[in-house]
């Protein structure tokens, strides 16, 4: 699986041939003379990201469109792996596990942060290195067309009038879209059932079945029914309107502070040399501040918001601050209490 | 009909690029090699084809990944057929009477009964998806949580009748299959069952550890039993090619098995397992001697690779058609469309014409590029037969460790694997068949996630499975073929007893 995504990406173009050619290159040579090799330039040798996250997710094509960028900038070639499993908490403690050596990084998203409270395999977010923000999913409360819905309000009238009577789809317990709409009833003062499914594309199956009334799923998932009118977005959990669907209002626009959603961050094990980490990050903000690449993600459909490592720490921090009650109240805090 | 005709002419325009075409014979190619491979399934392999895409225009892409895709139901017969393995979950039922006739002999036949009513299946589901695709998608869209209860009820009961023997050891199967389908994490509660604290078991046993592990490793073990060339008799390959009499009892079930792999393979969810099983247990049920099934019965091999292919190319509709990918495969050809800002959906039809209607032409030439590829190999494949059972079976075991760790890289799928070998060898000693267990397996899950959901959205009231038509339907159907099941059962029964007293 390694060999063969390595040799597609080194079908970019000539000179990445050659430069992935040297890198493995370098890679023979290192093992010859590794006294050598550890005082060469980093990075030296191929560089693993580990997903842990199923090929063709969303966080997979992100994280290859990243790989394929990054290994222009870092001269050596960043490899995809794909390590699924436990909501991404086997991929990660792998990493955790690993030499701190800069050559094994991953993607850890929001799910992480609840896996470290829920999940006693799973490992702490402080068990890694910050070190670079990839960018925001935002969440959308989309209704079905057969509801009427229009905007934020109407939802919040009809979820008034009938308390916890109206059906919203949502991912299961402690996933991203199950957080959202938890975190929505706490923004809006109101209670809906909700319904979990085992991932978005039932959920949203289900909205046009007329099982549901209201899905909280990413902008993308709904995307082609709201231009289909059998489905309506109410509001984007975002500070800026998303520009998949430039029409839609935020939450704020309508007079609700409410953002969420879910992000992505480039993480290594605990430990890494300091220049190393230093290294990693400026080449993994060229790439992504690169414009060419932000048009490729753009038109897969993310928003690459980049930072570096302070505010990487700064954003999670707040991100727990606000999910950590919403856990605790739904009763999935077992183990790791604040 | 002119409008039929008009865009499938369009689209054998676009297929029919020298390297449209290229792409197509690389995707049927590489499908059925990794269908060939015990375990290397074909998401792993559209996984590592997915940076390509990147650089393909989407189209090509798409047509070569569809290549792989039902190229590798192709394939996965194969392995079944020779070595009682089933490279894809889907041609788990493809082992009952594919390997025993293999065992008479008559694998040529087997093979080449397997490759024609893929082909089979395939023109006709590309015909239907071309013609009907949408309209065929919007029925899907009016099933609901209810509605799939009834069909996993339906299922259920119809593994009853995959077994052969015994029916109580059948519905013990069943039990175990469904308790093993509970570990993990459940999807209502996040609460983890029977994980024992174990990272590997969180998201479950995975369906390939535990059917390469039930069938393949567990045939090598009993196998071997008999020193190393072991109970497996040798038989003289007569001929390859089928006889009359068997596309004569193969041609009905073909056609049966593509209209239920048509039909099951557009819900979500779907794919080709279920159907596979389906049309397995259909046939089973309508032949005149259903003792022959799993003794060699052509229909077994016939129906199932039919309704595995259907069920394979009738996934594109949901995908297409309401951009809702009904399985991995279909995830991530959608996954290579939004690299190039494509949402499927509603609207693609009209959007993207070129590449729905050079997408749909591109699975029928494909199909015929895999019997073309298929067909001459059949004698390669047999010939394998004859390499000496000391020889073949640790290149066997190397391969499924091979296929069962590059599903997840994970090697505690391979200590599943030997586990559920070992299990698998037990259930055999005990003559218990391992079919209806997985199919209890994949079901289970599925049945408890649609109940407790009807549930919760009718506030508890279990009337709502009676008051859907839907679901009513399947329910009445499955008490129909119980009843069907059960009933001589307990005739015979009684008359053993009349008889003895």
């Amino acid at each position: 699986m390694n060999r063969s995504s390595r040799s597609t990406h080194g079908l970019a173009s000539m000179a990445d041939r050659v430069r992935a050619g040297l890198a493995i290159g370098a890679v023979a040579a290192l093992a010859a003379v590794p006294t050598l090799a550890a005082a060469q330039a980093f990075p030296s040798q191929p560089i693993s990201l580990v997903v842990p996250w199923p090929a063709g997710g969303g966080s997979d094509i992100a994280m290859r469109l990243l790989a394929d960028g990054a290994t222009r900038r870092m001269g050596a070639p960043v490899v995809v792996v794909n390590k699924p499993g436990a909501g991404g908490t086997v991929g990660l403690k792998e990493v955790a596990q690993s030499k701190p050596d800069g050559y094994t990084l991953a993607m850890l998203a929001t799910g992480a942060l609840f896996a470290q409270y829920n999940n006693p395999a799973a490992n702490a977010v402080s068990d890694f290195e910050l070190i670079a923000f990839f960018g925001d999913d935002p969440s959308a409360l989309t209704a079905s067309a057969k509801t009427g819905f229009k905007t934020v309000a109407d939802f919040i009238a009809a979820a008034k009038a009938s308390p916890g009577r109206l059906r919203n789809g949502n991912d299961q317990p402690g996933g991203t879209s199950h957080v959202t709409v938890s975190l929505l009833e706490k923004a809006l003062g109101v209670r809906v059932i909700k319904v979990p499914y085992a991932g978005y594309a039932p959920t949203v199956q289900a909205l046009l079945a007329g099982e549901l009334d209201t899905v909280t799923v990413g902008v993308p998932d709904v995307l082609q029914h709201q231009q289909a009118g059998t489905v309506q977005m109410l509001g984007v959990a975002a500070t800026q309107r998303h520009f998949l669907a430039p029409d839609v209002p935020t939450f704020r626009e309508q007079g609700i502070d409410f953002v969420a959603g879910t992000w992505r961050v480039i993480i290594g094990p605990r430990g890494i040399p300091a220049d190393r980490l230093a290294t990693l990050e400026s080449r993994l903000l060229e790439t992504m501040n690169d414009p060419e690449f932000k048009t490729k993600a753009r038109t897969a459909g993310f928003i690459v918001s980049p930072l570096g490592r302070a505010d990487t720490a700064r954003r999670l921090a707040a991100e727990d601050a606000a999910m950590y009650p919403v856990f605790l109240e739904a009763g999935l805090v077992k183990t790791r209490q604040k | 009909m002119d409008f039929l005709f008009g865009n499938i002419l369009h689209g054998l325009a676009v297929a029919m690029t020298p390297a449209n075409l290229a792409l197509c014979f690389a995707g049927c190619v590489l499908g059925t090699l990794i269908g060939v491979l015990p375990g290397l399934g074909p998401t792993a392999t559209v996984a590592m084809l997915m940076p390509v895409t990147f650089w393909l225009d989407p189209t090509g892409a798409l047509i070569m990944m569809a290549g792989v895709f039902y190229g590798s139901q192709y394939g996965g017969s194969t392995t079944a057929i020779l070595v009682n393995l089933p490279g894809e979950s889907s041609s788990v039922v493809t082992c009952l009477d594919g390997y025993a006739m293999a065992r008479q002999g008559r694998a040529g036949a087997a093979l080449a009964i397997a490759a024609l009513a893929s082909l089979f299946a395939g023109t006709v589901t590309t015909f239907l998806i071309a013609w009907a695709g949408p309209a065929i998608a919007s029925v899907a869209l009016q099933f609901q949580s209810p509605d799939y209860v009834a069909v996993m009820v339906l299922g259920l009961v119809a593994a009853v009748v995959l077994a052969h023997g015994s029916v109580v050891k059948a519905v013990a199967m069943i039990l175990l299959g469904i308790f093993l389908g509970l570990i993990g994490t459940d999807v209502s509660t996040s609460e983890q069952r029977f994980t024992f604290g174990l990272d590997t078991l969180f998201d479950g046993i995975g369906f390939v550890p535990l059917s390469m592990g039930l069938f393949g490793l567990a045939e090598i073990m009993f196998n071997l039993e008999g020193g190393a060339e072991g109970n497996r008799t040798r038989v003289a390959i007569n001929r390859l090619w089928p006889t009359r009499r068997d596309f004569r009892e193969a041609t009905p079930a073909a056609v049966r098995g593509t209209l239920l792999g048509c039909f099951l393979g557009v819900l979500p969810g779907g794919g080709s397992t279920i159907p596979s099983f389906a049309a397995y247990s259909l046939e089973k049920k309508l032949a005149r001697d259903p003792s022959r099934f799993g003794r060699g019965a052509v229909q077994g091999v016939a129906a199932p690779e039919a309704a595995n292919n259907a069920g394979a190319q009738a996934c594109f509709i949901p995908m297409l058609s309401l951009g809702i990918p009904p399985n991995a495969v279909m995830a991530l050809m959608v996954g290579a469309m939004m690299v190039h800002g494509i949402q499927p959906g509603p609207q693609i039809i009209q959007k993207q014409p070129d590449l729905f209607w050079g997408l749909v032409a591109s699975m029928w030439i494909g199909n015929l590029m895999l019997v073309v590829l298929n067909l001459p190999l059949i004698w390669i494949w047999v010939k394998l037969l004859e390499v000496p059972y000391r020889f073949l079976f640790p290149a066997v075991i190397v391969l499924c460790g091979i296929g069962v760790y590059s599903l997840d890289n994970r090697l505690s799928d391979v200590v599943l694997m030997a586990f559920f070998g070992v299990f698998g060898y037990g259930l055999r000693k005990l003559e218990c068949e391992p079919a209806p267990l997985l199919l209890g397996f994949i079901l289970g899950p599925l049945l408890e996630e649609n109940f407790r959901r009807s549930l919760m959205l009718t506030g508890g009231d279990a009337s709502i499975f009676l008051t859907r038509p839907i679901s009513l339907s399947f329910l009445v159907v499955s008490v129909i073929l119980l009843a069907a099941v059960l009933l001589p059962a307990f005739r015979q029964r009684r008359e053993q007893w009349t008889e003895e007293a």
